[in-house]
């Protein structure tokens, strides 16, 4: 009891001491950060620019980008030096004096004072002879600039050689950064050269050009090859496989063993259009391109990427940064998401869906999934240095973001008004000064960086780095423990101001590995070091490339949180040599030196177990979003349908799919060794023209076997038009069907489900419906159809429920009466209950489920914990999805004809980091809504758009409809008999949508993903599917399906024990393999 | 010393408003004002970013609205009552007023264009100060003549809004079928949607439908050697290739710039973006008007005349050569050429979002300059300053006919048309200008 007030004390106390800077809605959490003045450090040293006719934003498009920091130990004196990169100024190198004090030696070193354009920097020892080299990037060849890449030999007692040409290293054109590491296994280190393109995008017409070669721009690799003991870098850029075209704008380098197989691999993020690459290493000199056989998406404009375990579970995953703002005022003027078209066009061409926010790809073995909007570590602003560190040294590493634009080129009101009213001659003449207008006239706004603490099972917390939580315009950054005091301290290099030194003063226990390969060779990147501690593994690769710009310390650190001890320590060498260290002291330094042991040690990562079902789901091409453009999801994109069950009469129960619009029904007969046999049948082919959202099998004529219902829907033709006619097709018992001649309902169906409510001994049919055509939002009529017998339905009620998606019958009280249970977007999961007098009543709200609206997309019944009582299992967005929603928060959606133009406008609002916003952009609004052009002339006038107050003069009681969303969540109801609590699924099931689930041996057997909301939006594709254990109810278990990646599961089918079929939209379909025992944990 | 007088004359006017009381001065309406009522619709369409259709439309209904009021008084102007599509007659000025029929007009026209455009405020300096000064000289008649303009503003706001434009604001947008290699897809850099697809649904003015004037067929789209189409793709290629050569001073490259009338055109320096903005093809007619105006000294009511007959003709075109323009949907060769002939071919100028037959800019020239010729004359010679805010020289014509075609030809210097939409594009323009001439009698001629 007493804990628990000091709990709520210390929440209160924290609430109290908001606002310490005022404009930023972080939380007020604070990291344990002190930022020390360059007075006390002497690291003074500023990223200074100054506009000049040939070199600004406008005739240099990475002219805001910013310089890097090196850190190492230059010296081998225990303290890590750093090395800085100016643009415009000289370069200067720091030696560690200890306690946080540095020298400027850069004079002394032989460091190059000029200042010609420094862009990446690298702490590697290039010729292995134990001493840090540092390799300088440079804009080398453009207008006035004119340079070369440097290599900085170490030649000991703090003195260097510039000896680029001699290494054959000396590239000239535009360098963003270059990582020194092992590619083919030999003991040396080979060289990535990532550069950039300095034009400017026209059109997204030439993705073959990326085989284009580029002489300044285009990336190169080159290999280490020593001839008589001396070191020479040989370009192999071509035979590698490596792409170096003028389309890749390479901004964010890290190379890392990403599929634990023992040779490095190379991730690259390219800004705008181009995709990001991964390069998969052969282990043969060569490289795969693998970037779309490893992302369901990526970043945009990604500008920084760390790799690093984020979820403790001995996978590298992948943190790549872009620019969304989170203040709510930027995000509202601000260029965005491509449109729905623009998104369209650039997926024709051939580029890899790319979304402008933040990734967290989590590595799956096979693949990664993204995980940033579920993390919320998705929006950072304009970001460039991402750092995985465990700042706090509670063994969970953490994220450190930079951030910043000096100007702010996207601002739209810049780009459609400011820039635009003096210039439009700006072709003809006075190009310079009327440049310095245009960037005088142009947004500046500095921000704070920010820092995410790791709370565990995917959950984060954005804290401010320090007290003062002051903006800046930060781009490159690294860590190291500059104090040897067991921590890890944060080194950011701003632009037009001083470099920030964040001391960091954590308590935790903590453990730092050195590594070494013998006694002059400090190469050891790509090492992997595992330190056991009671049950928990912490797991760290040896990499020091990461962020932006900049390279890290080549210590290993390790935070242990309160642990006192450590059980041993594990590295895993490139070559799978591994040293074991079992005695190992914490709070120090220890240096583990590589043994030559023979045995391998690498596990496959590869985890997916499925085969391919010879059905593939085809879609017609449909833009719901040409015809209701406010819309947040499209909806001509549902099916297919499936049924299961034994219509031949051989007791195998055989496949009937319901495809999509112009794709013939398929029905196979199971043979008796469990494989299926796709029949001819001219009844379905002739109904080829219907779209196929949901069907059952019943016996309709009574004869004894199973006949099918035929949900058809589609939003693509107005309600009662032919094509959306349902199909009743009846067997003669030998799995032959005939189409029943008589007239069915005509709506976008999505839900069929049957029970006999009235107890005649005849089935009787709910038919869900999904939308209006043409008016996304307002609730269509659904159906109770009575079973007469003959052949004869007649509807028995009828009512608008909601959007359907899911239908399911039960019991749910054990009165004797059934309850129809269902699911749709933005209601509550509905029950109808029957009751004696022959009606169906809504008990939503009896049941306690009244305020559960969501956009569920299937439900399951079960009694999960075995007391008596049926449970709902309810599949939802999850989430892993822009939009949060709560009771007090939720997604509100406004529906009426706002402009009198007889047509159905949606005004959706949702919550924006702690401010409502309207979903739809000011573009789009004032499109749809001619009368808001008036109103918002620009987009500051919108920035304060938060209610629907601000887009209509109609009283909220005046408005058609309001609907909201309060859960998003994937949820279990468990049921004492009469009312339901909510219980969530646990996070793994939140990834994604949850599209379809079923009930095997107590377990849940779900599939996820959904692809047809908007790009604003985004696709949901983080989970194909999934097994959870409800054995223990209050610690419900999950493991994977081992699906492929980001299939758009909408049918699971039990084909026998621990083996499914799941049936994709627009896609392949798939059969998990058959394990040999139940549940495998891991 | 020059600069002084000024002084003295500014003040002495100053001393004359302050020391009088109630000055009673009749309210004298000068053509000029007219003209800077449609220049500041002219500016702020510029800011707004109006799409040439839509921009017509701003410009046609104040400029109906001036010419009902002013035909109660002015024998040679007719109502438009009858002759144009569903516009009854405005209500009648109280005739024991004695209203300022002109003042009246020229305020009906500031405001129904401020109800049009977006930027409010920037009508209101223009008007504000003009309404000040109006009212200093005679309140009274600034009053009823205000009152009156507002009665025949609501008459025409009454008959506008009934014109289907809201309704198309929210109508499916235009889908692009990627399977048909003739189909128009979204250009370079922008990629925007096709805009305007419902425009020939707008109501006509004096056409009696979108597709009376529908042009003869675009030679039919084939890619093979030999063929129309693929002649006059090449021809567009060689063309732009050949003056690309001469340089930016040829006289080419100098008309297609001059003619370019492309309200925004979006230029990408990186993460860097900004626009040149244009006024509209239509916009650059309506200057030729002020221009014609001026050089014949036209009174008032002429003024108003000539910019409601122009701006209705203008408006027809749009309307008609969007309805051919969405019912052919055909490819831009910047498209083609890209895909067939060379990936890094750029027009001189920006490819327009929008389908490319018949060429926009040839049918409203052709509309524009025959209604010009029927109020003006033929071979009227001027001097076109109208592109001069726009960084743009003066171009000198013997003739409204002789610009027209010079516009037209322009699109495909510019890079952005074939042969056949300006050929054609021009026909339909002037048979849009003849019936428009035909059904409103032109009094003033």
């Amino acid at each position: 009891m007493k804990k628990k007030i000091g709990l709520i004390f210390l929440l209160i106390f924290a609430c109290a001491d908001e606002g310490v800077d005022g404009n930023v809605k972080d939380t007020n959490a604070k990291a344990p950060f002190n930022n020390i003045p360059f007075e006390v450090s002497g690291l003074i040293f500023s990223n200074d620019l100054k506009d000049t006719g040939d070199l600004n934003i406008i005739e240099f498009l990475y002219y805001y980008n910013g310089g890097g920091v090196a850190i190492g130990d230059i010296n081998n004196d225990g303290l890590d030096d750093i090395y800085l990169t100016a643009n415009q100024k000289p370069d200067k190198l720091y030696l560690n004096l200890g306690s946080l004090k540095f020298k400027d030696i850069s004079e002394e070193a032989g460091i190059s004072q000029n200042s010609s354009w420094s862009t990446g920097v690298t702490m590697s020892d290039v010729n292995n002879d134990g001493l840090l080299d540092i390799y300088v990037c440079k804009v080398g060849k453009y207008k006035t600039l004119n340079s070369s890449n440097e290599l900085y030999i170490n030649k000991g007692n703090n003195k260097f050689e510039e000896q680029g040409e001699k290494y054959g290293l000396n590239f000239s054109g535009f360098s963003t950064q270059a990582s020194f590491f092992d590619y083919d296994n030999d003991g040396d280190m080979d060289m990535y050269l990532m550069n950039h393109s300095i034009h400017t995008v026209y059109s997204y017409a030439n993705s073959n050009t990326r085989t284009t070669k580029d002489e300044l721009s285009g990336d190169r690799f080159f290999e280490n090859i020593i001839v008589n003991g001396k070191s020479k870098f040989v370009d192999v850029t071509e035979e590698a496989n490596i792409y170096s075209s003028a389309l890749g704008y390479g901004l964010a380098l890290a190379t890392s063993d990403v599929n634990n197989d023992g040779f490095m691999d190379i991730y690259v993020g390219n800004d705008f259009h181009e995709n990001d690459y991964l390069y998969i290493n052969n282990g043969d000199k060569t490289f795969k391109e693998s970037s779309t056989e490893y992302f369901n998406h990526t970043t945009r404009f990604t500008m920084g990427v760390d790799i690093a375990d984020i979820n403790n579970n001995g996978k590298l995953d992948i943190y790549s940064l872009d620019m969304m703002p989170y203040d709510s005022e930027i995000f509202l003027k601000s260029g965005g998401e491509d449109s729905d078209k623009i998104n369209q066009i650039k997926n024709s061409f051939g580029f890899q869906q790319q979304y402008a926010r933040n990734h967290l790809q989590l590595n799956q073995g096979d693949y990664f999934v993204d995980a940033a909007l579920i993390t919320e570590t998705h929006a950072t602003d304009w970001s460039w240095s991402p750092l995985l560190l465990d700042y706090n040294n509670d063994g969970l590493n953490d994220i450190f973001v930079t951030n910043g634009i000096y100007k702010r080129p996207n601002d739209l009101d810049y780009i459609k008004y400011l820039s635009t009213v003096d210039f439009a001659n700006y072709n003809e003449t006075k190009q310079d000064s009327l440049e310095l207008k245009l960037i005088d006239l142009m947004p500046t706004q500095n921000l704070p960086n920010k820092l995410f603490t790791n709370k565990g099972n995917l959950s984060f917390e954005s804290v401010l780095v320090d007290s003062k939580n002051k903006g800046t315009y930060s781009n490159g950054a690294a860590y190291s423990d500059l104090d040897n005091d067991g921590d890890l301290d944060i080194v950011v290099n701003n632009i037009n101001e001083n470099v920030t030194l964040l001391e960091n003063t954590s308590e935790n226990n903590y453990i730092k590995v050195k590594l070494r390969k013998g006694e002059n060779e400090i190469n050891t990147n790509g090492s992997k070091v595992y330190v056991y501690a009671g049950n928990e593994v912490y797991f760290k690769e040896q990499i020091s490339v990461k962020g932006y710009l900049s390279s890290s310390t080549n210590d290993v650190h390790f935070g242990l949180g309160q642990k006192e001890q450590v059980d041993s320590v594990k590295v895993v060498w490139l070559d799978g040599t591994k040293s074991l260290n079992t005695s190992i002291e914490i709070n120090t330094r220890v240096t583990i030196e590589k043994e030559n042991t023979k045995d391998n040690d690498y596990n496959s990562l590869s985890k997916t177990n499925y085969e391919e079902f010879a059905f593939r789901h085809f879609e017609n091409v449909f833009l719901d979003y040409e015809q209701d453009a406010l819309a947040p999801e499209n909806l001509s994109k549902e099916g297919p349908s499936a049924v299961h069950a034994d219509f031949n009469g051989d007791e195998l129960e055989d496949l009937f799919i319901g495809g999509g619009r112009n794709q013939k029904p398929a029905l196979f007969f199971m043979n008796k060794d469990g494989s299926f046999e796709k029949s001819i049948t001219d009844v379905f082919n002739l109904d080829s023209k219907y779209e196929d959202t949901d069907a059952i099998s019943l016996d309709i004529d009574s004869d004894g076997d199973l006949d099918i219902y035929a949900l058809s829907g589609g939003n693509d033709y107005p309600s009662g038009h032919p094509l959306l006619e349902d199909r009743v097709y009846i067997n003669d018992g030998k799995g032959n069907f005939s189409k029943l001649e008589s007239r069915m309902i005509r709506t976008n169906g999505s839900s069929v489900s049957s029970y006999d409510f009235d107890n005649d001994g005849l089935l009787d049919l709910f038919i869900g419906n999904r939308s209006v055509p043409g008016a996304y939002g307002l609730a269509p009529q659904s159906y109770i159809l009575k079973n007469k017998g003959n052949n004869i339905f007649e509807i028995y009620a009828k009512a608008r429920f909601g959007m359907i998606t899911d239908s399911k019958w039960a019991d749910l009280n054990n009165d004797g009466l059934v309850e129809l249970v269902l699911a749709g977007d933005w209601m509550p999961i509905t029950i109808m209950s029957f009751t004696d007098d022959g009606k169906f009543i809504d008990k939503t709200r009896d049941f306690g489920m009244g305020e559960t609206n969501g956009m569920w997309n299937s439900i399951e019944i079960m009694d999960l914990n075995n007391d008596g009582n049926l449970d709902i299992i309810g599949g939802n967005v999850g989430l892993n999805f822009k939009w949060k929603a709560s009771k007090e928060r939720p997604v509100i959606m406004y529906l009426d004809d706002f402009d009198e133009n007889e047509k159905l406008d949606q005004l959706i609002f949702y919550d924006f980091f702690g401010t409502y916003v309207p979903f739809a952009s000011k573009d789009k609004l004032v499109e749809q809504m001619p009368y808001l052009r008036k109103k918002y002339t620009d987009y500051n006038s919108f920035v304060n758009v938060s209610g629907i107050g601000d887009l209509t003069e109609k009283a909220e009681d005046e408005i058609i409809n309001i609907k909201y969303i309060y859960e998003l969540r994937s949820m279990l109801y468990l049921n004492d008999g009469f009312t339901f609590s909510p219980l969530p699924l646990p996070k793994q099931a939140q990834l994604s949508t949850l599209e379809d689930m079923i009930i095997d041996n107590g377990n849940l057997i779900f599939t996820g993903n959904h692809k047809s909301y908007v790009t604003e939006l985004g696709e949901s594709s983080s989970n194909s599917g999934g097994i959870l254990n409800f054995s223990d109810i209050d610690n419900i278990t999950y493991e994977s399906l081992k699906l492929p990646k980001a299939i758009r599961g909408r049918r699971i089918i039990k084909l026998k024990e621990n083996q499914y079929l799941i049936i994709s939209n627009n896609g392949r379909s798939y059969k998990t393999k058959q394990q040999k025992e139940g549940l495998r944990n891991e | 010393m020059n600069r002084f007088k000024h002084y003295i004359y500014i003040l002495s006017i100053v001393f004359a408003i302050t020391s009088c009381s109630k000055p009673v001065e009749p309210i004298e309406i000068s053509p000029e004002v007219f003209h800077a009522s449609v220049d500041k619709v002219m500016e702020i369409q510029i800011h707004d970013i109006f799409s040439p259709p839509v921009a017509s439309r701003v410009f046609v209904y104040p400029n109906i609205a001036a010419y009902e009021i002013l035909a109660q008084k002015t024998q040679e102007m007719e109502s438009l009552e009858g002759k144009i599509k569903e516009l009854s007659a405005i209500p009648l000025p109280d005739s024991s007023m004695n209203i300022n029929l002109e003042l009246a007009a020229i305020i009906a026209h500031m405001e129904l264009s401020k109800s049009l455009i977006f930027s409010e405020e920037k009508m209101e300096v223009l008007q504000d100060s003009l309404y000040a000064d109006w009212k200093e000289k005679n309140e009274p008649e600034f009053n009823s003549a205000k009152t009156y303009a507002f009665e025949v503003i609501n008459h025409i706001k009454q008959w506008m809004d009934n014109d289907n434009y809201n309704q198309t604001r929210t109508m499916p947008k235009f889908t692009v079928d990627t399977d048909d290699p003739s189909r128009w897809q979204p250009t370079p850099p922008s990629y925007m949607d096709g805009i305007e697809p419902h425009w020939n649904k707008i109501r006509t003015f004096v056409l009696d439908s979108a597709a009376q004037f529908k042009p003869n067929k675009h030679p039919e789209f084939s890619l093979e050697e030999g063929s129309k189409f693929h002649e006059e793709l090449m021809d567009v290629y060689d063309v732009s290739m050949e003056i690309t050569k001469k340089g930016d001073d040829s006289e080419e490259i100098k008309i297609a710039q001059f003619w370019d009338c492309n309200p925004f055109v979006s230029v990408t320096r990186g993460h860097f973006m900004f626009a040149t903005k244009k006024i509209s093809p239509g916009a650059h007619w309506i200057g030729i008007v002020k221009i014609a105006s001026r050089n014949t000294n036209s009174n008032a009511a002429q003024t108003v005349n000539a910019y409601a007959k122009t701006s209705i003709a203008i408006a027809d075109a749009f309307i008609s050569c969007w309805d051919e323009k969405y019912r052919s949907n055909l490819i831009r060769p910047e498209t083609l050429i890209n895909q067939h002939l060379d990936p890094d071919w750029l027009p001189i100028l920006q490819t327009p979002p929008f389908p490319e037959y018949t060429s926009g800019h040839s049918v409203v020239s052709g509309a524009a300059s025959t209604a010009l010729t029927a109020i003006f004359g033929d071979n009227f010679a001027f001097d076109d300053d109208t592109e001069v805010p726009y960084g743009l020289p003066v171009r000198s014509f013997k003739s409204f006919n002789l610009a027209a075609e010079e516009a037209a030809v322009s699109r495909l210097y510019g890079g952005i048309h074939y042969r056949a939409a300006i050929d054609e594009g021009l026909i339909q323009g002037r048979n849009i200008g003849n019936f428009v001439v035909n059904n409103l009698k032109m009094n003033f001629e």
